[in-house]
């Protein structure tokens, strides 16, 4: 026998049907809030993301590149052995023209063995032929235009209120776009977790009040981090602001950077 | 008879049309996760989840809750830039615990900073080891004041 379908019938269905589609959001909220509650995470209390602006600088004039920088950053980090680094350092070696040519300087040879994590060999010319040489620290440059945000597909890779370029592991599927899109070189893919991976500015620790782990590392204070939200009156952010002419990295890509650089070579890239 | 309101074939259109976005808001429920729109167009609880990480180093601050005597010293100096954990290595565990000790620091963290480089900068401390002395750093100089000999 045919059920007999009426219209109160139908209509209770129907109702029934939107109510619930209706409720669903309202009950995920819920479930995250007693989540909130009862899972204890081991993330600081109280940070609120919007009440931070993280800046980091680098004051080239003083990277020794004695890549304990480096070395802490993978430590601090878990980043995996091997040609996998969220900061290296790069050795910038400037020859002399060669004689008879009408060129001002020779073309800069740039190497970074592992990262800079053990220091740096020999370099490969002998000091005579050496116009100019130095290093550079590189790393996340935080853009406020961030070309990964833009390529990643699922939403994995964004910018957080505070500044910092976050990769969340859960929703990254390991395309590798956002790695193409960086004009930095400064994401991997992680060949454990098969994700992306990049510089968190040790998230976990600024959120604790310490500083990243390059920074308090870092011997010779090239490194200079802060929070342009809440800059105590003698920090040294401000002096460095104060005494020094900054410049970002690629500035022609309209990413703008929030790493800034003081006493960069033109031969940097 | 009466008519109906919409032909039945466009009556069906919408039927199909709100069917499939009946099912689309549905889906979109099931699977958004509730803090997705916090921040932005991220899953906001993501921030606390990197945050969740153990700090590796444990800073200078609390080298200084005990040995300030020394910090105070190394402050007076050319190594006042320096972490104490740039040269003794790792030591939350012993921030946390006294009982364990951190790993000793030896003549090979001087080296690393102070060996002659071209591509170091000029102002910066440089030695050829092999025209400076073959023996030990700490023979001459005091790690936490450089400037002075034992």
């Amino acid at each position: 026998m045919k059920t007999q379908i009426n219209r109160r019938s139908a209509l209770a269905k129907l109702g029934g049907v939107l109510a619930g589609v209706l409720i669903l959001p309202v009950a995920r909220q819920a479930k995250a809030v007693v989540q909130k509650v009862f899972v204890s995470s081991n993330a600081a209390k109280g940070y609120d993301p919007t009440g931070h602006k993280w800046l980091m600088c680098i004051d080239d004039n003083k990277c020794i590149g004695c890549g304990l920088c480096v070395e802490a950053c993978k430590r601090e980090n878990g980043v995996p052995e091997g040609p996998y680094f969220r900061t290296w350092i790069e050795r910038y070696i400037i020859p002399k023209p060669k004689p008879g040519s009408d060129q001002t300087r020779g073309e800069a040879l740039v190497d970074s063995p592992n990262g800079g994590m053990h220091g740096f060999p020999e370099p490969p010319l002998p000091k005579d032929q050496i116009e100019h040489a130095f290093f550079v620290p590189k790393l996340c440059n935080l853009c406020e235009n961030p070309p990964c945000v833009q390529a990643c597909p699922v939403g994995a890779t964004f910018r957080a209120p505070d500044g910092a370029v976050l990769v969340d592991p859960k929703y990254c599927i390991g395309c590798a776009f956002c790695i193409q899109a960086c004009p930095y070189g400064s994401r991997f893919l992680n060949p454990v977790t098969k994700t992306a991976e990049k510089c968190t500015l040790c998230y976990h620790r600024i959120t604790r009040g310490l500083k990243p782990a390059c920074v308090e590392i870092c011997p010779a204070e090239a490194r200079i981090f802060g929070d342009l939200k809440n800059l105590p009156p003698d920090d040294p952010l401000e002096k460095f602001y104060e005494k020094n002419r900054v410049q970002v990295l690629k500035q022609y890509l309209g990413t703008k950077p929030r790493v800034l650089y003081a006493g960069l070579d033109k031969e940097v890239r | 008879m009466h008519r109906p309101l919409l032909p039945p074939q466009i009556l069906r259109l919408v039927l199909l049309t709100l069917a499939i976005v009946g099912s689309y808001l549905v889906a979109r429920a099931f699977l958004t996760p509730p803090t997705f729109y916090q921040y932005g167009w991220f899953r906001g609880a993501a921030l606390e989840e990197i945050a969740a990480r153990t700090p590796v180093f444990a800073g200078k601050q609390a080298c200084d809750e005990c040995h300030s005597d020394i910090l105070q010293k190394l402050a007076k100096d050319a190594h006042k830039t320096l972490s104490c954990e740039a040269c003794h290595g790792v030591s939350r565990e012993h921030a946390d615990n006294p009982d364990i000790l951190p790993v000793k620091a030896t003549g090979n963290y001087c080296l690393r900073c102070h060996e002659a480089n071209p591509s170091r900068p000029a102002w910066f401390k440089q030695i050829v080891v092999k025209d400076h002395y073959s023996g030990k750093c700490t023979e001459c100089h005091l790690p936490h004041q450089p400037n002075q000999t034992p």
